[in-house]
């Protein structure tokens, strides 16, 4: 019993470095100071022009204005409503897209019949914008969250069926063999050689599609509905509300940001056995 | 230790047929290795030393004749042998210990004499502390130490190694050629080196088969009696490695007369 101390000190990290590596984490996520710079220099820019009036307070309110209108949306406003609302359709037509995407890609990338299969198809249908596809959507499924997360799905969907494709049939010829040495069962070979080298492909598309995501729910949103951050744009725009215009896009691109580096580091973490991936 | 198994090749030729012409790559192949010895097979580039190996591998099934492994015609890889390729070939997204494991995967053992198993490979080829490392974390000399130990963790009869140390520098090289040499004395395991390099095949052998190309056929068969631990600077060594390259037209001869004949080359200068 008197070897308890000396049990559990070798179990992990201790608490400084595993504080040590999750600031170093933060630090990275964040980037360094410098990139700082110029999003300082665009405010103190804006904030000259607001003052000089360069442009007209109605088209351009200083960002003082801007920061209030925020806090009015977000206190006496819905702001968080509809923030959620915009990530609600975002996540569910990630999860739904990627996950139909990998799935296919990964049928396809085994089987060249089920490529050809799917081939023309997908290769048309690839070709018409997700946008295009909202009018008709709305038609059938009407302007509530079903319609977006389809389309938005179908967006994601097509980068992450490529790249899980392209990333199976890129597998190397010599991982396979050493698999057919080892007598690898077919099931052994997809779990241990195949997906594991599809990997990268497959981070790197989700990483895209995270925020094309994110990018076209503004679209959507400012095209049909009555709730997201892009129907709030679209009717600041209307009601010529160019401070929460503002607040919008600063919300937005800020998130945008949030979304992407958190998809970098789960890439980072899922693929921390490749060379060099810490740059 | 394992059952070390004894290869017979008999009457091995293989051919490529390209646009009808037919390519003779190996022609009328014969030589048995016996119960763990180690051979190995000496060549210069393109005389089908490797596809040889990658027959016996079982990777190649189109050749005429037989190939037996303790009596009993091979079909298909199998797990009686283990291989070693020039690139070590490990797996990059997984461990040391999850690579040397994969050659576990099918040999119905326990989870615990598996695990007993990559530990011990591990000790053995001298990676004992880098059981969670990934390939890039390793070394040239350490991947392939790692390559080999996966060849040899389900105990495999015959272990074939097809340039294992071909990419490595001179000086990782030697040392891993006496890491070899105490391996195969542990381990006992029956093995054929494909090599270019007459002094690894020397350093390493009982019997050295030299082969040459167009088509690839055996030239002359060495068998190497230099006691152990081999002196790679002794005279009996340099004599061995003489006649090999003589065999292999590597060697020229006037340099030997000019030698024996007490000329000076400076002076001829």
């Amino acid at each position: 019993m008197g070897d308890v101390s000396i049990v559990h000190t070798p179990v992990g990290k201790t608490y400084d470095t595993r504080l040590r590596d999750h600031l170093l984490a933060l630090k990275m996520r964040l980037g360094s100071p410098i990139g700082l710079i110029l999003p300082l220099v665009i405010l103190l820019l804006w904030q000259t022009a607001a003052t000089f009036q360069w442009v007209e307070p109605v088209f351009l309110p200083a960002p003082r204005k801007v920061a209030v209108a925020f806090w009015v949306m977000l206190t006496k406003q819905d702001l968080i409503f509809d923030f959620l609302a915009s990530i609600s359709i975002v996540g569910q037509s990630f999860i739904y897209g990627s996950t139909i995407g990998i799935g296919l890609g990964i049928a396809a990338g085994l089987s060249r019949k089920f490529e050809q299969f799917l081939g023309v198809t997908v290769d048309t249908i690839r070709h018409i914008p997700g946008i295009a596809w909202l009018p008709l959507i709305v038609l059938w499924l009407g302007i509530g969250a079903p319609a977006k997360i389809l389309v938005i799905g179908k967006s994601v969907f097509f980068p992450l069926f490529l790249n899980t494709l392209q990333g199976i049939r890129s597998v190397e010829k010599r991982h396979i063999e050493l698999g057919k040495v080892l007598l690898l069962s077919r099931r052994q070979m997809v779990l241990k050689v195949i997906l594991p080298s599809a990997m990268p492909s497959i981070m790197v598309s989700l990483r895209y599609a995270a925020g094309l995501a994110w990018a076209l729910v503004v679209v959507a949103e400012g095209l049909s509905g009555l709730e997201g951050l892009g129907f709030l744009i679209f009717r600041a725009q209307g009601l010529l509300l160019t401070d929460q215009l503002l607040v919008c896009m600063v919300v937005i691109g800020v998130v945008g940001f949030i979304i992407d580096r958190q998809m970098y580091a789960l890439q980072a973490r899922i693929l921390r056995w490749q060379q060099g991936f810490k740059g | 230790m394992s059952v070390a198994g004894k290869l017979e090749i008999k009457s091995v030729s293989k051919h490529y047929d390209v646009d009808q012409n037919r390519l003779q790559v190996l022609s009328g192949l014969s030589f048995d290795v016996h119960s763990g010895h180690f051979l190995s097979i000496v060549g210069a580039s393109g005389c089908g030393k490797s596809t040889l190996l990658r027959l016996i591998s079982g990777l190649d099934d189109d050749y005429e004749g037989d190939i037996l492994l303790s009596g009993e015609h091979i079909y298909g890889p199998s797990l009686k042998r283990g291989i070693v390729f020039q690139d070590h070939r490990l797996l990059p997204w997984l461990t040391l210990e999850q690579n040397i494991g994969l050659s576990l995967e099918n040999t119905g053992w326990s989870a615990r004499a598996k695990k007993e198993a990559i530990r011990a490979q591990i000790e053995l080829v001298g990676l004992s502390g880098f059981e969670k490392a990934y390939t890039h974390q390793l070394s040239g000399g350490m991947a392939q130490r790692a390559a080999i130990a996966r060849a040899l963790a389900n105990k495999p009869e015959i272990l074939l190694l097809d340039e294992p140390l071909g990419a490595l520098d001179a000086i990782t090289r030697i040392r891993l050629q006496e890491e070899m040499l105490r391996i195969w004395r542990v381990e006992g395991t029956t093995m054929i080196l494909v090599t270019h390099d007459v002094d690894e095949a020397i350093f390493l052998s009982n019997e050295i088969v030299v082969m040459s190309s167009n088509p690839g056929r055996i030239t002359k068969r060495f068998l190497v009696n230099l006691a152990t631990p081999r002196d790679r600077a002794s005279a009996e060594f340099i004599e061995l490695k003489r006649q090999v390259l003589v065999e292999l037209h590597l060697y020229r001869q006037q340099s030997k007369d000019a030698q024996e004949n007490g000329i000076d080359m400076a002076s001829l200068i």
